[in-house]
């Protein structure tokens, strides 16, 4: 298992109310699955992204990550497993803009302490692997979104993450960019890499292999795609073929 | 950990905006560069301050006489005289141990001729009588004939030695020796046996404010002057005349032994309130005794200057403080992405200060650069402005004119000290701030 939560709850406690975000959620993410958590604006989707990636604790319930309950930690350790066990993909980028490339890929392993010329090696065999082995040097304004994207893909494979966390990574993009991103993906989750996406376009939830449909911080429907788009390995090939030539 | 990496990253993002920057680093360079420039001067002054009063000679005691104000001019027949006599002179000489030796000294302003050559424009001087051991009380040096000699002084002969400057102006492009001086006032002529070296000015004493100059004197035995001149001295200017008599204007009393020197003080001024404890018409000045306050002056002006330097930098820091706090703002978004990539709150602290800290080294280093040419521009500017505003020059205090500017060489680590001490001072506030930020709220930021 990636993930196991149960029973998860999220209060904000403001001055005239309390606003229970997440009203108990449960559910488990085995390795290599591939998740879409939809669902209507305010029903809790942030909420639990942000659970899933430790930039927060629960109110109640647990989160298991591997063998650690997330959900008791401090901050530090907070920091120190966001570095270590999880990919996160943002919906602008969020690249830094005054490192370069590979420095950006790099980021998370310099957290970790762990950046020594080794992981250097690393950090360039995935710029080449999402299509910018000419780019290592470019700084994120000279790219265009879709490469910034691809890099920050590379940058959330670089501590070899439990899953990737993608808040609406398609959001800022046109559609044969979309296209380009999720064929991406399919690839990393083909290869074994669990991945965790929001979205609200049911376009790119097809992509996953399971939708989690979050309503009012409850659970409405946790089931498997049927009729999962997939694209196939020539069309993978030929995307990442267009990718690579459109943005020389 | 402060990895190489963490320091590059912070230039890197400081030269994301150079000009604000740059600015910022204004602030600690001036700061810096005020710091040792300012205890420079202060230093330089003090340092003159200090010569000139050295110069006067710390075993010595000087007894200056003192013009008291007009009584109104009522009397004109008997002018009454003032200051020390020669009496007086010839009692602190036979009554007084602890003393070595004691010159009588009468300082009169002249007007000075060349005998031989009256084209050239008569100067006005001083007319100094006194005895042969002037010169090394007084430390002038001979340059060419010799001083005054005790047989001279005896026998009142109608000898004199002038001072260096005087012997340019007066005989340009001649050798005074043997030639003779003319004093038009008087219609009297004396015979130059020696022309001294030049010589700087010695520190301000009683009855003068201005410093001792002694680069228009004329030296003559004070028994030829006795005889020659009066005691009454006439004066014009403009339409009035003003009269005024006293024997000696000053004696300096050389003291065997250094430490002696504040007792006889104290002897030498009952000696002279002997008859009337209530005189004003001299003062007593005790070398030594400035050289002491001098130096508690000197503190006192080093902490002020200390004081306005540390002004001067926390003003810089403050600005480091504004322009750290507006940076954090600013990338709000950056510090939210760095956490969610698993910076520890303790990561971005370091990343900032490693920014301020970056800002206020330069500031320093540079502030150090400009601070050593301090001298250098200090002494390039003077001479600036004695070419190209002399008017602006006379007014110069004589010790700024002089004095040269000194680096403090304690100045220098100090100064880079404070610089680094202030960066993380002032840049730890913006950099916890940056820390305590919640993620998710920071990662929403526009
Ligand atoms: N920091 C917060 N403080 C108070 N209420 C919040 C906060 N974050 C989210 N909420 C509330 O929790 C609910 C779920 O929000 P969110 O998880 O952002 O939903 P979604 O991402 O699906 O639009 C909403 O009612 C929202 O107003
Ligand atoms: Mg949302």
């Amino acid at each position: 298992m990636a993930a196991v939560i149960r029973d998860l709850q999220k209060h904000y406690v403001l001055k005239s109310e309390t606003v229970r975000a997440l009203r108990g959620v449960s559910f488990a993410v085995p390795q290599g699955d591939y998740v879409a958590i939809m669902g209507p604006s305010g029903s809790g989707k942030s909420t639990l992204l942000n659970l899933l990636g430790c930039l927060d604790r629960p109110t109640e319930g647990s989160f298991m990550l591997g063998d650690d309950d997330v959900a008791a930690m401090s901050d530090d350790e907070l920091s120190a497993i966001r570095a270590s066990r999880i990919g996160f993909v943002f919906q602008s980028y969020n690249l830094i803009p005054q490192l370069s490339v590979v420095e950006n890929i790099e980021v998370p392993l310099y957290y970790m302490g762990n950046l020594n010329s080794k992981s250097k090696q690393r950090s360039i065999a995935l710029a080449a692997m999402v299509g910018l082995g000419d780019r290592l040097g470019h700084r994120p304004t000279q790219l265009s979104g879709g490469q910034q994207q691809r890099v920050a893909i590379a940058r959330s494979l670089v501590n070899d993450p439990y899953f990737i966390l993608a808040d609406e990574a398609t959001g800022n993009l046109d559609s044969v960019t979309t296209e380009e991103i999720l064929a991406l993906f399919q690839r990393l989750n083909d290869e074994g890499r669990t991945i965790i996406m929001v979205t609200h376009e049911d376009e790119v939830a097809e992509h996953a292999k399971r939708v989690i449909r979050l309503r009012d911080g409850e659970i409405q429907v946790d089931e498997p795609i049927k009729g999962r788009k997939v694209f196939t390995a020539e069309q993978i090939e030929e995307i990442s073929q267009n990718a690579n030539s459109s943005s020389d | 950990m402060l990895l190489l990496r963490t320091w590059k990253l912070g230039i890197r993002s400081l030269l994301l905006h150079p000009m604000r920057s740059s600015l910022t680093v204004l602030g600690i360079l001036i700061g810096v560069t005020s710091v040792i420039w300012l205890l420079a001067i202060s230093e330089g002054i003090s340092k003159e301050f200090q010569r000139q009063i050295e110069d006067l000679g710390a075993e010595n005691i000087i007894v200056r006489s003192i013009k008291p104000p007009d009584e109104g001019g009522g009397n004109f027949r008997r002018v009454n005289a003032f200051g020390v006599s020669r009496a007086e002179y010839r009692m602190i000489n036979d009554t007084i141990s602890t003393v070595d030796r004691v010159l009588p000294i009468r300082e009169l302003t002249q007007k000075f001729a060349n005998m031989g050559n009256s084209k050239v424009k008569p100067i006005n001087g001083r007319l100094v009588g006194c005895t042969s051991e002037y010169a090394e009380v007084t430390r002038l040096v001979v340059n060419r004939g010799h001083f005054l000699t005790t047989q001279e002084v005896e026998t009142g002969a109608t000898v004199c030695v002038i001072a260096a400057t005087l012997a340019q102006k007066l005989f340009p492009g001649e050798d005074p020796i043997e030639k003779e001086i003319y004093l038009p006032e008087n219609q009297d002529y004396y015979e130059i046996v020696g022309v001294l070296e030049p010589r700087n000015s010695t520190a301000a004493i009683g009855g003068s404010l201005a410093s001792q100059d002694f680069s228009l004197d004329v030296y003559i035995p004070v028994t030829t002057m006795r005889i020659r001149l009066s005691d009454e001295v006439t004066k014009r200017s403009g339409g009035t005349f003003s009269r005024q008599r006293f024997e000696l204007s000053q004696i300096t009393v050389q003291v065997k032994n250094v430490d002696d020197v504040p007792q006889t003080a104290k002897l030498v001024e009952a000696t002279l309130r002997v008859r009337d404890p209530d005189r004003q018409d001299f003062a007593v000045v005790v070398p030594y005794e400035l050289l002491e306050q001098a130096k508690t002056t000197r503190m006192m002006f080093m902490m002020f200057m200390c004081l306005i330097a540390a002004i001067s930098l926390v003003v810089g820091g403050i600005g480091i403080m504004n322009i750290m706090l507006a940076t954090v703002t600013e990338r709000t978004r950056e510090i939210g992405v760095r956490r969610a990539l698993g910076a520890k709150r303790s990561d971005i602290t370091q990343q900032f200060l490693v920014e301020t800290i970056t800002l206020s080294v330069v500031g320093g280093l540079t502030g150090i650069l400009l601070g050593l040419l301090g001298p250098w521009t200090f002494v390039l500017a003077r001479d600036g402005v004695e070419r190209f505003a002399p008017n602006l020059y006379s007014v110069i205090p004589e010790v700024g004119r002089v004095m040269s500017p000194e680096i403090v060489p304690a100045s220098i680590p100090v100064s880079f000290f404070i610089s680094v001490v202030v960066g993380v001072t002032f840049g730890l506030y913006p950099a916890m701030r940056a820390a305590q930020m919640d993620p998710i709220e920071a990662l929403r930021h526009e």
